[in-house]
């Protein structure tokens, strides 16, 4: 054993009391972390951010300046922390959730631990992209699409289908853990049926696919040249190229018109019903879906407005230009069985 | 050791004072809570998996993933173990036998792999390689990462053989490699298979590394069933496999010490051999010796520091600061509970040899194979329960001392057992009563062995992720979660500053557990030259 090798390590008693100390002292400035405020004079609001905080950040800094409240932000990926509420229950230290996608925010709507939200909350926001009982809303909007290498792939898909096509065999990624890949494939369940969706995922397990635990990691692997087309959102190409510093060796394409492979997915929040800062919370979802914060996001997350007839982020065709396949989005939150599905085929 | 020899099993002394037996029921009290707490987990997987109907339960179990992941994880273990047994063994041999140069100084490379976390050794060969990926580089990744645990285990074995006997084989005639084999070997393989189930729970419990190579085992099938986030009975299911597989190595690594623990003398180290001086030996050692230390050591700092050297990102040298400080304090925090919580069952199991103690040994051990999703959730589930304590810097550390328990009791319970009996005897017929046996007796002649366990604890709770992320503060970064939040490779320079300053941080205490002891170095510095 390692711990036999007579090291000369003599913890003093000294030490100990130091240690014992700084145990004494952790404890204490934990323990003063929470508290119960009034709505009236709430300083501090614990978001979970499901969003990833490199773009996410700055818009979360503006509303503390303008606010004055301190956002206590715990990072992480949306899947584990809808993961993490669900286990925390009623007991969950979150004020607000911010979700990349409609998934995660529908199971916690059903888990019934999400508000529902005042009608004056996100107001502009269509009522398209707002749960039916108002339990979360809609910041912005991101559309599925394939990503591939333009030099690589000689002929490019019709349909989401046709990746199950040899001509794509060990080409393909994908990346069955995300949340955004789990909708599209929720979407495709819901709309052709199950036993439609499980030929699918075979077809597609059977053509070689490389697994990645994220979109961005497909397009940065397009790039290296490890896979020639993905399936990702619409903004990692030019997320990756921003983190790279230079043009990223993979474009954008769109499915047919129509096809579930288009599908558009959104990003939102809900606050917690066990919330203590509810009003709070809310006047965040308003900042997020004010008028000068969703043409922010356009310019500067490259993420589609859900305001009616905003503009489209740069070099991509308007929402209602895009072709995606009538969803109602209140359907992405079946993700269980999706999630059983994956398993069942082995993607899981 | 994970038990301890049978020539540790004597008897606390017969006359039982009302103090003595006052001291014993305490004891086992005390290793009945530690069980308690180290239940924890294996508890909450039960809740989760017993969600599902026991058809689901099979289906899950008998589809055919179930079985290539447990193929791929069987392989995985077996190729880490047997490369690191090979390498280190040899390695470890090579530094006590043999007259190599610059000796002192060259086990600290072979150890100093275990500062680096499996993710940063694995970022920094993909930095280097980038079509570096699978099977083949998760074999190699690991076993590098891994090989200090056998050097260190089988140098400690080395040092407890008796000089006597290898003397005696030697002029009976015996050559070098069947002293070896007849000797020293059945004398060290209990103290080197306890190596071997460390290298083969952390390979099956290691995260970083396999998901980064693309390589699936049961800890990523595992994490990737939480990171898809409704499904966690279907994750607890697939735990219990990795629980049964870790069941497995545990007995084996039993019924080794059990065989190999017969006909052990108790080491006098009262003869001294002289260090070979074959120039075969010295140069294919010191070779494979330089060659582990160029790929295991030299290039993922090579890699690290000009990472941080090119970065074009400012570094935030304030948050840089509060991290490293985050991350030392909470990880020592998580080893001197570590080292609380595993007191008791070390005298436990140094004193008379009860089931209980067996057991609660086992159950700790065992759960050194989970993943630190499993116990981080399992934290979640119950933490979020306690109100105030939840998300605090101290759930996360005692979330620490609960993951690397093992090897801490490890390290205990085999540094008491080198206690002769004879001093406690001694000490409670002298009208001691057993607390000032344990501080004035026991506490001294255990103290270095138990420092390293404590210390392995705090290197290794410094370089934990997963459980982390879910446990910390909100807002709470570690050196670790700021290299991970990174998240890829093309990023991997912003997380170089971070990574640096750990490896550099989990060097120091790594330095302080491969210095060669003091023994061995007096006999060193006496060998007078000599060719045998």
């Amino acid at each position: 054993m390692p711990t036999e090798s007579d090291t000369p390590l003599k913890l003093s008693k000294k030490k100990i009391a130091l240690a014992a100390a700084a145990l004494t002292f952790l404890g204490l400035i934990t323990g003063c972390s929470s508290s119960d405020e009034q709505a009236s004079d709430v300083t501090e609001l614990t978001i979970y951010s499901g969003r990833s905080e490199e773009y996410i950040a700055p818009f979360f800094a503006q509303w503390e300046a303008q606010s004055g409240i301190k956002l206590n932000i715990r990072y992480g990926d949306s899947a584990e922390l809808s993961a993490q509420i669900l286990e925390e229950g009623s007991n969950s230290p979150a004020d607000l959730f911010l979700s990349q996608d409609a998934g995660s925010l529908g199971a916690i709507a059903d888990a019934g631990l999400f508000m529902a939200l005042p009608a004056d909350v996100a107001a502009q926001i269509p009522a398209n992209y707002v749960a039916a009982n108002r339990n979360w809303v809609g910041i912005t909007a991101r559309t599925r699409v394939f990503a591939y290498s333009p030099d690589r792939l000689k002929t490019l898909p019709i349909s989401v289908t046709d990746l199950t096509k040899p001509e794509y065999k060990n080409q393909i990624g994908i990346a069955p853990t995300n949340a955004s890949f789990q909708a599209f494939l929720t979407a495709m369940i819901q709309s052709k049926g199950r036993d439609f969706a499980k030929s699918w995922l075979e077809g597609i397990k059977a053509n070689g696919p490389k697994i990645y635990l994220k979109n961005s990691a497909i397009v940065e692997a397009i790039d290296k040249g490890e896979i020639n087309i993905g399936l990702v959102n619409h903004y990692y190409v030019w997320e990756v190229s921003e983190s790279l510093g230079r043009p990223v060796k993979a474009k954008i394409g769109f499915f047919a018109p129509g096809d579930v492979g288009n599908l558009i997915n959104v990003s939102g929040a809900g606050v917690l019903a066990t919330s203590k800062k509810q009003k709070a919370a809310q006047d965040l979802i308003n900042y997020f879906t004010s008028a000068t914060t969703q043409q922010k996001f356009v310019t500067d997350t490259h993420e589609y407005s859900l305001f009616v007839g905003a503009a489209a982020p740069t070099d991509l065709p308007a929402l209602d230009k895009v072709g995606a396949p009538s969803v109602d989005l209140a359907i992405l939150k079946e993700v269980k069985t999706t999630q059983e599905l994956l398993i069942e085929v082995g993607l899981l | 050791m994970v038990t301890t020899t049978p020539n540790a099993t004597h008897n606390w002394p017969a006359a039982h004072t009302s103090s003595q037996r006052a001291w014993r029921v305490g004891l086992n009290v005390a290793v009945g809570v530690v069980a308690a707490l180290s239940l924890i987990p294996f508890i909450y997987l039960l809740v989760r998996a017993s969600d599902k109907p026991f058809s689901e339960i099979s289906a899950l179990l008998l589809r055919t993933k179930t079985l290539e992941v447990l193929t791929t994880t069987a392989l995985l273990v077996t190729c880490v173990v047997v490369i690191t047994l090979t390498l280190g063994v040899a390695i470890a041999s090579g530094l006590h036998f043999v007259a190599l140069p610059f000796r002192r100084l060259l086990i600290i490379p072979t150890v100093l792999p275990l500062a680096i976390p499996s993710y940063v050794f694995t970022y920094t060969w993909v930095a280097l390689i980038p079509s570096f990926s699978g099977f083949a580089a998760a074999v190699f990744i690991l076993s590098l990462s891994t090989i200090p645990y056998i050097i260190l285990a089988t140098l400690a074995g080395l040092r407890s053989v008796d000089g006597s006997q290898i003397e005696v084989a030697r002029s009976l005639g015996l050559n070098y490699r069947q002293t070896f084999t007849r000797v020293i070997w059945p004398q060290i393989k209990g103290h080197v298979s306890a190596g071997a189930l460390l290298v083969g729970l952390y390979t099956m419990s290691d995260f970083g590394a396999v998901s980064l190579l693309n390589v699936e085992t049961l800890t990523v099938t595992i994490q990737n069933m939480y990171r898809a986030s409704y499904d966690r009975s279907a994750a607890a299911v697939i735990s219990f496999v990795l629980i049964a597989f870790s069941i497995l190595f545990v007995f084996g690594d039993e019924a080794i010490k059990r065989r190999s623990a017969k006909g052990q003398i108790v080491k006098t180290f009262s003869v001294k051999n002289s260090l070979i001086r074959k120039n075969y030996l010295r140069v294919s050692i010191t070779a494979v010796i330089l060659i582990f230390t160029i790929i295991a050591v030299i290039i993922p700092f090579y890699v690290l520091f000009s990472r941080f050297f090119s970065n074009p990102v400012p570094i935030d040298y304030t948050d840089l600061a509060r991290a490293t400080f985050a991350t030392i304090s909470v990880a020592a925090v998580g080893a001197l509970i570590a080292l609380l919580l595993s007191a008791p069952i070390g005298l436990l199991l140094s004193g008379k040899m009860t089931k209980f103690g067996q057991i609660s040994n086992k159950i700790i051990v065992i759960g050194h194979a989970l993943p630190g999703v499993v116990v981080g959730l399992a934290l979640v589930s119950v933490g979020s329960k306690l109100g105030p304590l939840y998300q605090t810097t101290l759930l996360l550390a005692f979330a620490y001392a609960l993951l690397f328990l093992a090897k801490s009791v490890i390290s205990m319970s085999s540094s008491l057992a080198r206690v002769p009996s004879g001093v406690k005897d001694v000490a409670a017929t002298l009208g001691m009563n057993p607390w000032s046996v344990v501080r004035k007796v026991i506490a001294p002649i255990a103290a270095p062995g138990i420092g390293v366990g404590t210390i392995l604890v705090f290197l290794t709770a410094m370089k934990e992720l997963p459980a982390t992320l879910m446990l910390r503060p909100t807002g709470f970064e570690t050196l670790a979660t700021n290299i991970w939040s990174a998240g890829s490779i093309n990023r991997f320079n912003e997380a170089a500053p971070y990574a640096l300053i750990l490896v550099l941080v989990a060097a120091i205490p790594t330095f302080l557990i491969s210095r060669p002891d003091h023994d061995d170095r007096a006999y060193i510095d006496n060998s007078a030259g000599g060719d045998k």
